[in-house]
């Protein structure tokens, strides 16, 4: 199993999510030492203008999400009777309006609500079974980790999302079961990532003195190892909330997102694309693309900064 | 090296019999097949209208025979080309995907091309470049890009090429070979724009690793001019990590190729299977997953094959 799960492929694979074409290039742990040294130069131990750019934006839109019903915008169910449709961006409608009249500014904030809960509520699940799953496979070895290895071969081996839309049509597409598939999609990079992590600090000195001292399996799992993999499984677990985001956006796109939640952003920006619409009020649709690329960057951008802080590669051993 | 082939063989084994399985048990332990694959109208009693079709269908899916037949018809059915009827359009399910799949896979081949094409020059620049700004700018550029996920691209491009300078045509025009290609430019840019922000990020790092060796030192001290070196001798050295991220990337292109078959409405099996799904025809969602999961997990054996071909230290790790 070893060799099959080490292959160049599997290797790479495990590290890049899989969730869709954002994954493409994001491997985390799988940066080399040449890397490490181009990048040692604006890396160094300062966190530069674009982390805390990129953390305020998740900050902002997080809050503004959270507290949309107690913000200046209108409630979801009165935006239907604002009257004036597809009015271009002006100062009361940041925006602009929708083909309904709805305003898209309070569109845009009502959709991060779905975005970003299945974004997070997802990749969290995702973290807690994958981070479970890697560390106990990586430390206990034996069936457990050849079974769960080939578990996540199997999920690695079909694209994301063909996996995504059989468990959907499957199961029934509402806002719980999209959050607990893109969960699973999650659930292979994640616990690859703690497996390797693991296995990397199982043999390190703390660990036997641990043991020496009569800690347990257990013990020695969550208060030697768990510390260790929990940073770098973290950058990876912001890198997928990304993919996630993207993921829910997709499926929304597609029609295929919860039919009874309110808008995400995928959906919003589905609804601008007719080509008619889209030329006369491009706004509709770009106000919601907007959102999700710079939720994407932040995400992304803080992801890496973070991998680079904590990326085991950089400690001297 | 037969050993080496022989393992990937029984892998591809495993997981074709492990994805028809699943996909299988999906159908088949849900209550009742019929209703699954049918939806209520096959619900007993079973509405008048309907008594033929779900008599076919029945007999289409072997519900006569126990489970384990049932399954051996159906995958033996799938290998000799027989998926069943389309629940919604009634004819063949192997009629439409040969009708489909022709446009997705020069769409994915085209998209693939570019993204090299752009990702090749792009990262020897900027290793050329090796920290200066073309290098910095290009890090920067290459999140941005990862960013934008295909459906917000897509209406993007839509607007501005289409749109507003009206360069390609408003749909898709498939009349012969030269306005297929045409019309595809676009679609396949946009899944090219990620995957070659993916590429570059990639092959910069192995550019970099590669540009430490001694035989680049060596090559610089011979007097070998800088293209040379790079184009000739750098260039071929850090290719290997591209043959692996290039099949893995297809599986996230299946996914890319769905919404951008559904955005720029190319008749091709992504915009088929998007369909499919939102009108419930389980019988083309399932041979897709089954064929397109096939068909990934080949392509990824092939990728680690040729991978072992080239760097023969794969072949005994």
């Amino acid at each position: 199993m070893t060799e099959i799960v080490n292959s160049p492929a599997s290797v790479i694979a495990a590290a890049g999510t899989s969730v869709n074409q954002a994954a493409v290039g994001m491997q985390p742990g799988n940066a080399t030492e040449a890397e490490m040294a181009v990048d040692s130069e604006f890396v160094g131990n300062k966190l530069g203008i674009g982390f805390y750019l990129s953390g305020f934006w998740i900050a902002a839109i997080s809050l503004a999400a959270l507290f949309a019903p107690w913000l200046p915008i209108k409630p979801l169910e009165g935006l239907e009777s604002l009257g004036e449709r597809e009015t271009a961006p002006s100062l009361t409608h940041f925006f602009g309006t929708n083909a309904n009249g709805k305003d898209m500014f309070a569109l845009c904030i009502w959709g991060a609500r779905t975005s970003l809960i299945v974004g997070f509520a997802s990749i969290t699940l995702g973290m807690l079974t994958g981070g479970t799953i890697g560390i106990v496979a990586g430390f206990i070895g034996g069936v457990f980790d050849k079974v769960s290895s080939f578990i996540i071969l199997l999920l690695l081996s079909i694209p994301a999302l063909i996996l995504a839309i059989f468990i959907l049509q499957s199961i029934g597409n509402s806002l719980f079961w999209i959050t607990i598939t893109i969960a699973i999609l999650s659930i292979p990079a994640l616990a690859r990532l703690a497996r390797a992590q693991t296995l990397a600090f199982a043999e390190r000195e703390f660990v036997t003195a641990s043991r020496a001292l009569g800690a347990k399996n257990g013990r020695v799992m969550v208060r030697e190892i768990l510390p260790n993999v929990l940073m770098p499984l973290l950058a990876l677990a912001l890198l997928a909330m990304a993919i996630a985001i993207v993921a829910e956006g997709t499926l929304s796109f597609l029609g295929l997102g919860a039919a009874n939640s309110s808008d995400s952003w995928g959906k919003l920006i589905f609804a601008g694309t007719p080509q008619t619409l889209l030329k006369d009020s491009p706004w509709i649709c770009f106000a919601p693309i907007l959102m999700i690329f710079l939720t994407v960057l932040s995400l992304n951008y803080l992801g890496d900064q973070v991998r680079r802080r904590f990326d085991v590669q950089d400690i001297p051993l | 090296m037969s050993s080496f082939i022989l393992k990937r063989l029984g892998l591809l084994v495993a997981v074709v019999f492990s994805v028809t399985l699943l996909t299988f048990l999906a159908v088949n332990l849900q209550g009742d097949p019929l209703v699954t694959l049918s939806g209520p109208v096959c619900e007993t009693p079973i509405d008048p209208d309907f008594v033929d079709e779900c008599i076919r269908l029945g007999e289409d899916f072997n519900l006569e025979d126990p489970l384990p037949i049932r399954y051996a018809k159906w995958v033996g059915g799938m290998a000799t080309g027989n998926f069943g009827r389309s629940l919604v359009d009634r004819v063949p399910v192997s009629t439409i995907m040969r009708q489909r799949f022709p446009e997705t896979l020069l769409l994915m081949a085209m998209a693939q091309f570019m993204a090299l094409g752009i990702a090749i020059p792009w990262a020897v620049k900027a290793a050329q470049s090796n920290n200066g700004r073309f290098d910095k700018t290009s890090t920067t550029m290459s999140f941005a890009f990862i960013a934008v996920p295909a459906f917000a691209l897509g209406p993007i491009l839509i607007y501005l090429f289409v749109l507003t300078w009206e360069i390609f045509p408003a749909s898709y025009d498939d009349a012969n070979i030269g306005s297929r290609l045409f019309s595809l430019f676009l679609p396949a840019l946009t899944l090219a724009f990620g995957l070659a922000a993916g590429y570059q990020r990639l092959l910069r790092t192995d550019l970099g690793a590669t540009l430490q060796e001694d035989f680049i030192l060596m090559a610089k001290a011979k007097g070998m001019s800088t293209r040379r070196i790079m184009w000739g001798h750098a260039l071929r050295s850090s290719l290997f990590s591209i043959v692996t991220v290039f099949a893995i990337n297809t599986g996230a292109l299946v996914g890319g190729a769905l919404v951008v078959e559904t955005i720029f409405g190319i008749t091709g099996m992504g915009g088929a299977l998007a369909e499919a799904a939102i009108r419930e025809d389980f019988t083309l969602v399932l041979a897709g997953v089954v064929v397109i999961s096939t068909g990934f997990v080949v392509l990824n054996i092939l990728a680690d094959t040729l991978y072992a071909i080239i760097d023969p230290r794969v072949r005994n790790d």
